[in-house]
């Protein structure tokens, strides 16, 4: 293969790899700017998600594409549940205290996921595997396509949903000024529980997306793409849902490059050694303002 | 109370001469040291969520330069914490200026760059993955060597803990405090936040790198599974169900919870024994956030609570 299909083909994976963060870091990027909580256990909301997917699909065998749905739906409530029971008690009593009682969701979900389903690595195989598309110099998987449509079209659904319905204004509005949303009679707990919810199914989406593309997962996969979805809104700003969409693209094409020149042994390690060369020279991030 | 504690624990060997308890024991100390450094830190303000990187830095050091210059371990364990202790004024200080989770990520980032580069580039030294054979605390020839260890261990352990508390007592620890609970007004006090901060990281690193030297010079054999998430959290959980930023937080919180893990170890649950911790840490987080050592106190108080209720609840005579 000459240089620039090499070349193509890292970013093309790249941009593949990059949808997935993308997901998983808005979801994380929301529930921040609403309640503005560090949710360290965000990637086991991901991994149940595609657990979720992967049962249904075994018991149905529905498409996997519309199994989503149903995975983003089951999430909502079970991230409307952890959100009730744990992060409510403790708001407002520090940062440390969160990302403590994160180790312990971390813990429970881990565990209990490999007590349902076991341990060892499943994957999930798409009814399009194995179909290739012409991009260019290229011949993609369908199905990487397939995953950045989905992507893209989740995030339009999220961003006319946040502009146009009054939960999404109500959510903008708390995320702006709390205590004034207060003032002017939204019901701040009840948004926190969407936003929970929202945040969750959207890790649901990436962990979908995530199994659907072939990747194996088993009960432990959650944790580091979870840690890179906050290298990423490290970089692209707390709270900014598009610095969240290039940082996650940002992620994506670094790390496949990386893992080409160096070595796939180096595709965790990088990721981090950006975050801290960034925070270094930027301790607030990139694009970050005063929060934090 | 204290003195109950150093009584059990020194005549432990003599009331059972199962071995497995002592080496239990034993592994219970070590993990109390590492409790007590990750503390320390969390005493200054900071919260690290990858203090395996350091767990792990000594135990390679101190093997390495004890395997190639034959020096006894018992030397090397501190010059292995040295290394730790560079390494982590090193980490720290790209970390002074960070918020705590910004705090949090880098320290959890920096453990899996540590082991990234010991089974890459270093491996030709570290046996990469497979790992390398350490030498032993106390040579296994020597008659009696696992009370000779564990008697060595819990000495150190002791020393850490005295150490730790003479450092909290200190200006330093006064900094440390004053720092945590306002940078601002600290830096009004004349307190110079960035070197306050920089030294709790190479006293904590130095403390974590001794445990685990010792952990792997007891065990005789190193991997870099030394540096997994797992050996980032356990401190986290034994210090916070024991008490966050006390003396005796780390040491209680870590016994109990090392009793209740072997004892769920006996009804012979596997992945239930880890959903069952992390559940004791979230209640704990919740109802308890002093830890255990605030349970007499907390006790007092829903009594009265509850007093309180019932009188409200009476008539009031009329």
């Amino acid at each position: 293969m000459d240089e620039i299909s090499i070349i193509l083909q890292i970013l093309f994976w790249g941009l593949y790899a990059g949808c997935i963060y993308i997901l998983l870091a808005t979801g994380l990027n929301l529930i921040f700017g609403v309640m503005k909580v560090v949710n360290f256990a965000h990637g086991e909301f991901l991994m149940v998600g595609a657990y979720i997917t992967f049962t249904i699909f075994l018991l149905t065998g529905f498409n996997p594409y519309v199994i989503l749905l149903l995975s983003m739906l089951a999430l909502v409530g079970i991230g409307a549940v952890v959100e009730r029971l744990c992060f409510r008690p403790i708001l407002g009593t520090g940062k440390l205290n969160e990302i403590f009682l994160s180790i312990g969701l971390i813990y429970i979900f881990q565990n209990g996921a490999a007590m349902i389903w076991g341990d060892a690595w499943q994957s999930v195989k798409s009814p399009y595997d194995g179909i290739t598309v012409p991009v260019g110099p290229l011949s993609v998987p369908l199905d990487y396509i397939i995953i950045m449509v989905v992507t893209a079209l989740i995030l339009c659904g999220l961003y006319l949903f946040l502009k146009k319905t009054t939960i999404g204004m109500q959510m903008r509005a708390t995320s702006q000024n709390r205590k004034g949303a207060m003032l002017v009679g939204i019901d701040v707990e009840r948004i926190d529980v969407i936003s929970f919810g929202l945040g969750c199914a959207l890790a649901a989406a990436a962990g979908t997306l995530w199994v659907v593309s072939g990747q194996v997962f088993n009960p432990y996969m959650g944790a580091i793409p979870a840690v890179k979805a906050f290298a990423i809104i490290i970089l692209g700003g707390l709270g900014s849902i598009p610095g969240a969409i290039i940082g996650g693209l940002l992620m994506g094409l670094a790390e496949n490059g990386a893992a080409y020149l160096l070595g796939g042994i180096w595709k965790d390690a990088v990721s981090f050694i950006i975050l801290i060369v960034v925070l270094i020279i930027r301790p607030t991030g990139l694009f970050g303002g005063k929060e934090g | 109370m204290t003195a109950l504690a150093l009584i059990a624990a020194a005549a432990l060997p003599f009331v059972t001469d199962n071995m497995f308890v002592v080496n239990l024991a034993v592994l219970m100390l070590i993990a109390i040291i590492f409790a007590s450094a990750w503390n320390l830190l969390a005493f200054s303000g900071q919260g690290s969520l990858g203090h395996a990187a350091f767990f792990g830095i000594g135990a390679y050091a101190s093997t390495l330069v004890a395997v190639s210059l034959g020096i006894t371990p018992f030397i090397t364990i501190f010059i292995g914490a040295g290394v730790a202790a560079v390494i982590g004024i090193l980490i720290g200080l790209t970390c002074v200026r960070l918020k705590e989770w910004f705090l949090a990520m880098v320290t959890f980032g920096f453990a899996i760059i540590v082991q990234t580069l010991v089974v890459s580039v270093l491996a030709p030294m570290t046996g990469g993955w497979d790992g390398i054979p350490s030498p032993r605390l106390v040579s296994p020839a020597v008659p009696g060597y696992q009370l000779i260890e564990y008697y060595a261990i819990l000495l150190i352990t002791i020393a850490t803990i005295i150490a730790i508390w003479y450092i909290m007592r200190s200006k330093a620890g006064l900094a440390f405090l004053a720092i945590r609970e306002n940078e601002t007004e600290a830096r009004a006090a004349g307190i110079n936040p960035v070197q306050y901060r920089l030294l709790a990281f190479a006293i904590s690193a130095f403390i974590a790198g001794i445990a685990g030297a010792l952990q792997i010079h007891h065990i005789g054999y190193i991997t870099p599974e030394l540096f997994g998430v797992d050996n980032s959290f356990w401190p986290i959980t034994y210090v916070i169900l024991g008490g966050l930023g006390t003396i005796a937080g780390p040491v209680i919180g870590t016994v109990a919870l090392t009793i209740i893990w072997e004892g769920l170890k006996e009804t012979g649950m596997t992945f239930a024994r880890y959903v069952i911790i992390g559940i004791i840490l979230i209640l704990t987080i919740i109802f308890l956030p002093k830890g255990l050592i605030s349970l007499p106190e907390r006790l007092k108080e829903w009594k009265e609570q509850k007093k309180g209720k019932t009188e409200m609840l009476l008539p009031t005579g009329k």
